[in-house]
């Protein structure tokens, strides 16, 4: 055993040199990192989605423009420090062209890094101070903000005659953030609703009755649930405990989750959550080319949130395969001229099919989208009721 | 300290600084966040290791450091809010230090517990120093004008720190205050009876410990420019309590070897992972890995990598390292008599 730990430590002495060694990079490299392991894992579809995308480009139609991607998936953890750490590995390493990191705390704190980089950046963030064309242009986003989410909602309550709404969020910035712009931004009023009451929560949270009987209390014609799938069932089941629907809750796109349906049986039918992307299953054009990639391949999550992934993976090579195109159909050999020019053709990217997983994409706005439609549980499945609402 | 052991720790100092110009941004990433995990387990292996105080609040301590260094950098004070950072988390040491003098051993290891949740709590609350639960955005540090953008600069400024805080960790240990902590950490009745005043012995330890912690604290807080709660909690401070046992309780260079070993093998599994085309398994049980290394270690080489380095490196391994341990009594006693002496 002590030869073990010896080993171990020649190793990790092994470990530095051969991490301070730059890695030969591959002409046409993409960099995703997601929570593979961490709080979150539940969604990392997301990360999945992309990565099998482009790996799809490769045994398709072998790559973009002829060029094998070389594709890197590793694992954020949700850290701050292990984010950071695979930013640097992306930009210095590997000499990504393209990079998709995932948390809100990890793209706030690299914002100015990504500038000074000028490397497209894809976040899984929803965060609007993540989102600014202007100030951060190498920046974007998959989708409309949390907040964007919320006005849909809101505008859905509105078009059917609801005039009260309650808030529930978690006491962390996911909860916070959105939820104060929105209150703030006059929104709320402006679409004749009253605000009736605001209710904050410990994220940690394993029991609601109270808030739950306060809620009942003020008989709202609508919830609106700023959290994360593990808060969301506390929220549902203890609506349920007291006598409420679930069909006067509305959460993100965070919410749609099977585990919803699983967990909470009939407490969870008509629960609705905002759905930015059709579903793994969907009948879409998208689909077909994911089932095909499945006969070889093992799809690691079946959800929304690969469906997420596998709509980054479309705009972000398209943006790619455009800067080849526009330098003549090789791939620029100057990596810092090649990654301005995809940012260039991300932004100029216009109504681009994504095979119906959303709307057709355009990144002037750095956003995609800003339409989603509103999914509701029924028999136990997320069912898409209605058209797509814009938030604007 | 002597003025070979001075000269060497100069040399090993200069020669990473030179080391940061053969290494790209990756690498210099990885240099600095060693460099800076190893100033923080120096400081907790002095209260721990040292003097024998167990503290699960060192994450706490490094947050009030990043909370004060990201405050003051923002508002202009340069390199100086490095150093205020020390104070702030000096002061924040010796007030969780306080229920050391009442409380001994395990029952003090749970009031550290509890204050790393107090503050973890206020950081979340106190939203006009850290901006609540979204996290204080922190801008670059500024050295005489110059603005420090890039991770090699930042590591050559976390190996200047480090080899200040080596430094005064050797001073102390060479003096009248250092044996004081031995001897608390021996036995608190013993050090009363020699006249050791244990309760300032103790808030020395933990003021001290604290400011390098605010040190290692600021630094942080300017290579990340986020300082947030969830980045403070307290699996952050029981990978230093890992830090010190894996490096060596008690140890110098074991603190080093320790903040090097835990910050370095998440890296190390993802490259294996990657060479053996099984990342995302081994991604898994990555968490499940550290935990089994610190119990192999516990069980198999208690006294952590220092010891085991000390051996690789000897020539003479049975002058050095006794294939069976003396007991702890007589260890403790053997040691006790030892520093006994130097006291006289």
């Amino acid at each position: 055993m002590k030869r073990v730990i010896k080993s171990t430590v020649v190793g990790l002495a092994l470990l530095g040199a051969w991490a301070a060694t730059p890695a030969l990079s591959a002409d046409l490299s993409v960099c995703i990192w997601g929570t593979i392991t961490g709080p979150d894992a539940l969604v990392n579809g997301m990360s999945y989605g992309t990565r099998d995308y482009f790996e799809f480009l490769n045994q398709a139609k072998g790559g973009i423009g002829g060029n094998k991607l070389q594709i890197l998936l590793l694992d954020g953890r949700y850290k701050l420090d292990e984010e950071l750490k695979n930013y640097r590995r992306c930009v210095d390493q590997e000499n990504s062209v393209y990079i998709n990191g995932w948390s809100t705390g990890s793209v706030k704190a690299l914002r100015e890094q990504i500038q000074q980089d000028a490397v497209p950046f894809m976040t899984e963030s929803f965060a609007s101070e993540a989102l600014d064309p202007v100030k951060l242009p190498y920046i974007f986003m998959a989708g409309p903000t949390y907040e964007q989410q919320m006005i849909i909602a809101l505008r859905d309550l509105a078009t059917k005659g609801g005039k009260t709404l309650v808030i529930m969020h978690p006491d962390n910035e996911y909860g916070r953030g959105p939820v104060n712009v929105v209150r703030t931004s006059g929104i709320i009023e402006k679409l004749g609703l009253n605000l009736i009451d605001t209710i904050e929560f410990p994220y940690d949270t394993q029991d609601l009755t109270a808030q739950m009987l306060r809620v009942k209390s003020k008989n709202p014609d609508m919830v609106y649930v700023q959290a994360s799938t593990p808060q969301l069932i506390v929220v549902l089941r203890d609506a349920a405990k007291v006598g409420m629907s679930a069909k006067t809750f509305v959460g993100n796109i965070y919410n749609i989750s099977p585990a919803i349906p699983q967990q909470l049986g009939q407490s969870a039918e008509g629960f609705r959550a905002i759905q930015v992307y059709s579903d793994f299953g969907s009948d879409i054009p998208a689909m077909k080319d994911i089932l095909a990639f499945k006969t070889k391949n093992t799809v690691e999550k079946e959800d929304v949130y690969y469906m997420k992934g596998w709509f980054k993976g479309i705009v972000m090579s398209k943006a790619i395969e455009a800067a080849i195109a526009k330098n003549g159909g090789t791939v620029p050999s100057d990596i810092k001229a090649f990654r301005t020019s995809v940012r260039d053709q991300m932004v100029a990217l216009k109504d681009v099919d994504v095979g119906g997983i959303t709307p057709a994409a355009s990144y002037a706005d750095h956003q995609g989208s800003t339409r989603a439609r509103i999914a509701e549980i029924k028999g136990g499945k997320y069912i898409a009721i209605g058209d797509w609402i814009s938030a604007r | 300290m002597s003025g070979t052991r001075l000269w060497i720790s100069l040399l090993v100092a200069a020669a990473a600084c030179i080391l940061t110009l053969m290494l790209g941004r990756f690498g210099n990433y990885l240099m600095h966040a060693v460099v800076i995990a190893s100033i923080s387990a120096l400081a907790l292996n002095l209260l721990t290791g040292f003097c024998g105080q167990i503290s699960f609040a060192q994450a706490a301590l490094l947050g009030v450091g990043a909370y004060t260094a990201g405050n003051l950098g923002n508002a202009g004070w340069g390199i100086l809010s490095i150093p205020l950072a020390g104070m702030a988390s000096a002061a924040a040491g010796a007030l969780i230090g306080l229920p050391a003098l009442r409380l001994r051993g395990l029952y003090f290891a749970m009031a550290t517990l509890a204050a790393q949740f107090i503050f973890d709590y206020a950081f979340k609350i106190l939203d006009p120093l850290t901006h609540g639960v979204s996290g204080l955005v922190i801008k670059p540090l500024t050295l005489l004008g110059y603005v420090v953008q890039s991770d090699r600069a930042y590591a050559v400024i976390a190996i200047i720190c480090l080899f200040v805080t080596w430094l005064t960790m050797v001073f102390i240990g060479e003096t009248t205050l250092g044996r004081a902590f031995l001897v608390v950490r021996a036995n608190e009745i013993v050090a009363k009876g020699m006249g050791i005043d244990v309760a300032r012995t103790k808030l020395w330890a933990f003021a001290i410990s604290g400011f390098f912690a605010g040190v290692a604290g600021a630094l942080l807080a300017f290579t990340t420019r986020l300082a947030s709660p969830e980045a403070f909690g307290l699996s952050l401070s029981i990978d230093y309590v890992a830090m010190i046992i894996v490096g060596g309780l008690g140890s110098l260079p074991g603190s080093l070897l320790g903040a090097a070993f835990v910050t370095l093998l998440p890296e190390l599994i993802q490259r294996v992972g990657e060479a053996l085309n099984i990342a995302d398994i081994l991604s898994a049980a990555r968490e499940m890995a550290f935990g089994l290394l610190i119990i192999v270690f516990l069980i198999f080489e208690p006294r952590g990598l220092s010891a085991l380095l000390h051996r690789l490196t000897s020539r003479d391994h049975a002058n050095i390292a006794p294939k069976t341990p003396r007991p702890t009594s007589e260890r403790r006693r053997s040691e006790l008599g030892l520093k006994f002496e130097k006291v006289e």
